[in-house]
Order: C-alpha cells, then structure tokens, then sequence
C-alpha cells in the first residue's frame, strides 16, 4: 500500500474515531423555544455543562425561520406553523447566542453553567 | 505579463496598503459597536490563511474560488487554478468538501517552462476537516485539523500534462482578539506530492510553512486585514532535500453580501525568498512573484 493510501486511511480512522463521544450518548437538556412574531420566548435560557441539548422551537409565525447559531455550530429551518427539533453537542461552561438568519433582530442566548 | 511596478516599491506599496487598511479599520472599529453584530465563521476572513471554522451542522455551500499565480524571473508567466467546491458540515465536528478543478496557463519566454496558452479541466479535490478546539466565550482559540487530498491531470506551474497526487495537511488556528471585532490566524502546512512526467519520470517534492494573519471587522459584514506566509521547498517528501524559500505578504477582504453570500479576496507578494545555490533575490524558481485569490460563497 502506497505511502498516500495509508496517510488517507490514518486520516479517515482518527476522524471517525474522534467523533464518538460518550457524551451522546447522555440524557439531553430540553429547552423549549417559542418563535412569535419575530421574537424568541424566553430569549435567555439556560442548561447545565457537559450535558447534550435538545431544542425545541415552535414557530408560531405565518412564514418560516431560521435558527441558527455560529457558536453552537447549528442551523435548522423551521417551517410556519411547525416545530423543529435541534441537538446540540454537550458544550462547556459559556454563552451561546443564537438567531434567526431570516430575521436580523430575533436574537437570544443560551448560558451554559 | 509583466509587472511594470519595481518589486521594492511593489512591496512598499503592500505595506503602506495594510496599514491604511488598519487605520481605516481603527477608525471605523471605534464608531460602530460591535456587541450588536453576529458571531462571525472564521474558515474564509483571513484571505490564502484559512481559519478554524467548520461551517455549521446542516449547512451546505457551493463555492467558486480562483488562485492566480503571476511572475516568474523573466518572461511572462499567469496560471490559475479554479476550485469548484461543494461542502457540507453533517457533524458539529466535521466539514467535508469536494470538487473539480479547472486551470489555466498562459506563460510565455520563462526560462525552464514551455511557452503555452491553455485552458484545462485539471483535477479534482477533497477536504477533510476537524474541529480539535472549539472556541467558547471563556476561550478564544480554535483550532481545526484538515486533510486536502488532490489529483491533477495538469501540473500546477507548468501546465504540462502529468499524473500528479497531493496530501496537504494543515493546522488552522484562530483567536478572537476582541470580541467581534479582531482576530488573529494561524497556519502550519505539510503539503508533500508526487509527479510522474509525460515521459514517466517521478517527481517527488513537498511544501512546509506557516501563516499568521490579522482581520479587522470594520463594519458589521466587512473584514479587511493582512496576511505573511513563509513557505519552504524540498525535492522530497520527507523534508530532507532544502531547494529554497519565500516570505509572501499582502491585504485580505472579506465581504459577507447577504446571510448566504460572500466574497473573499486576497493578494500576496513575495517580499523576500532565496533559491539555494542562486544567489539571487527572490525565489521564483517554486514560487511566484505574486499570487491572488478571489473567492464566491453561496450557503443553502
């Protein structure tokens, strides 16, 4: 096998190996979001350290949204009238914002403790 | 072409741009406020410096991003190599990304190369990357780890038909200096390929190096910044036989039009480099005098 094959082989297996985390395997934090009228409710939330995260927004308006969020590294359209569901990795101790890329003033944040 | 700007004074002429650049950002930086603007992708903000971002989970993009290399020690020397790129994120650990590449070579009374006029469909790319350190609010840095293999049916500086197979391998770190504001790039790169010629010689050569850059935000979606690249080459995979080396330096632009779309421009001129066993100023037996980028995003 040529030097280049092995390299690419090394690669793949690190990289699958690095992507299994005990951690998802954990119960997830629940956050429930509501998206009405162009506005997060609660917009401030928060959730324990090192414990996945499930959210769950609700999107009450007429057209559709778009959570998302760089510092979490998620994003999920959410269609008018629907519920999305967005699982989030078991994060360290900080603040995460999040957004709606479809709507630049609807803004929230997560604090994780 | 020919550059009819003196290199010394091409050179001055970066230096005096990058610090226009920062002054104007200074003085933009303190006249808008920047906890109001969104947390910024860092992957495409430092120009040929590529940051630690991976995208986010779910995310998909198509990309079109040309490299041009110009100048050669005499003659006229202009190749590009055009990435037509697909890339997802399906983790919040990984981004994968592939695609063609398309180049192009006009060259023409450079010595060493053959004189051509060409367009070609040249190869095609992957890239694996991880994200190793993640950046939170109580930590600055980020650091991903990437994996580029390529295959050319066209060689990159020549033009000439070849087999060849790259590996690069690179470590992209960033930091946030100020919180939406400024940060910082970092690249450590290990590219070694292999070439085998239209008459089957084999060719075995790498590159190793280091980047650092600095990107200001100036206004909510405009950065503009600075980059310097020093490269080594080797006539080996394995590092063991030195050939020369170049300092590249030059602006970055990155403009982010709409939530789905940007543009990243670059410019890097080689302000120093020595060719082992030339005694002349420059290296541009393996490198060029000058290189651009120019890259369109579209997020979906």
């Amino acid at each position: 096998m040529s030097m280049m094959k092995r390299l690419t082989l090394a690669a793949f297996g690190a990289i699958a190996m690095l992507q299994v985390s005990p951690l998802q395997a954990q119960q997830a934090t629940e956050i429930r979001l509501t998206y009405s009228q162009g506005q997060f409710q609660p917009s401030q939330v928060s959730a324990p350290a090192d414990k996945p995260i499930a959210f769950r927004i609700k999107n009450l308006d007429a057209k559709a949204m778009e959570f998302e969020s760089s510092s979490l590294r998620v994003e999920k359209v959410v269609a008018a009238g629907t519920e999305g569901v967005v699982n989030v990795r078991a994060l360290k101790p900080g603040r995460y914002e999040f957004y709606d890329d479809f709507n630049e003033k609807a803004r929230g944040a997560l604090t994780v403790q | 072409m020919r550059w009819a700007i003196p290199s010394g004074r091409l050179h001055t002429t970066a230096l005096c741009a990058i610090a226009c650049l920062f002054a104007c950002a200074n003085g933009t930086a303190r006249a808008e406020d920047a906890s109001s603007w969104r947390e910024l992708e860092t992957k495409y903000i430092f120009g040929f410096t590529t940051g630690s971002g991976i995208g986010l989970e779910g995310e998909k993009e198509f990309t079109v991003e040309s490299l041009g290399r110009f100048g050669k020690r005499d003659g006229s020397y202009a190749a590009t190599e055009t990435k037509y790129e697909f890339e997802f994120t399906p983790s919040q650990f990984i981004q994968i990304e592939f695609g063609a590449l398309g180049s192009t070579h006009n060259i023409s009374g450079v010595t060493g190369l053959d004189d051509r006029s060409q367009a070609a469909l040249a190869g095609a790319f992957a890239e694996f990357r991880y994200l190793a350190i993640e950046r939170t609010s109580n930590n600055p840095l980020s650091v991903t780890l990437a994996v580029e293999p390529t295959v050319r049916r066209i060689d990159e500086t020549s033009g000439e038909r070849v087999r060849n197979f790259e590996f690069e391998t690179t470590v992209n770190a960033d930091i946030e200096l100020m919180r939406n504001r400024l940060y910082a790039g970092f690249n450590l790169l290990y590219e070694p390929e292999v070439t085998q010629t239209a008459i089957g010689d084999t060719q075995r050569e790498a590159a190793f190096g280091g980047s650092a850059a600095l990107s200001v935000r100036v206004v909510s979606n405009v950065l503009i910044g600075g980059e310097v690249w020093y490269l080594r080459h080797y006539d080996a995979a394995n590092l063991t036989s030195f050939t020369g080396d170049a300092v590249m330096l030059g602006p970055t632009l990155y403009v982010q039009f709409t939530p789905k779309i940007f543009m990243v421009a670059a410019w890097n001129t080689q302000v120093w480099g020595r060719e082992i066993g030339n005694p002349v100023s420059l290296n541009l037996a393996e490198f060029q005098r000058n290189r651009a980028k120019l890259k369109f995003a579209w997020e979906f």
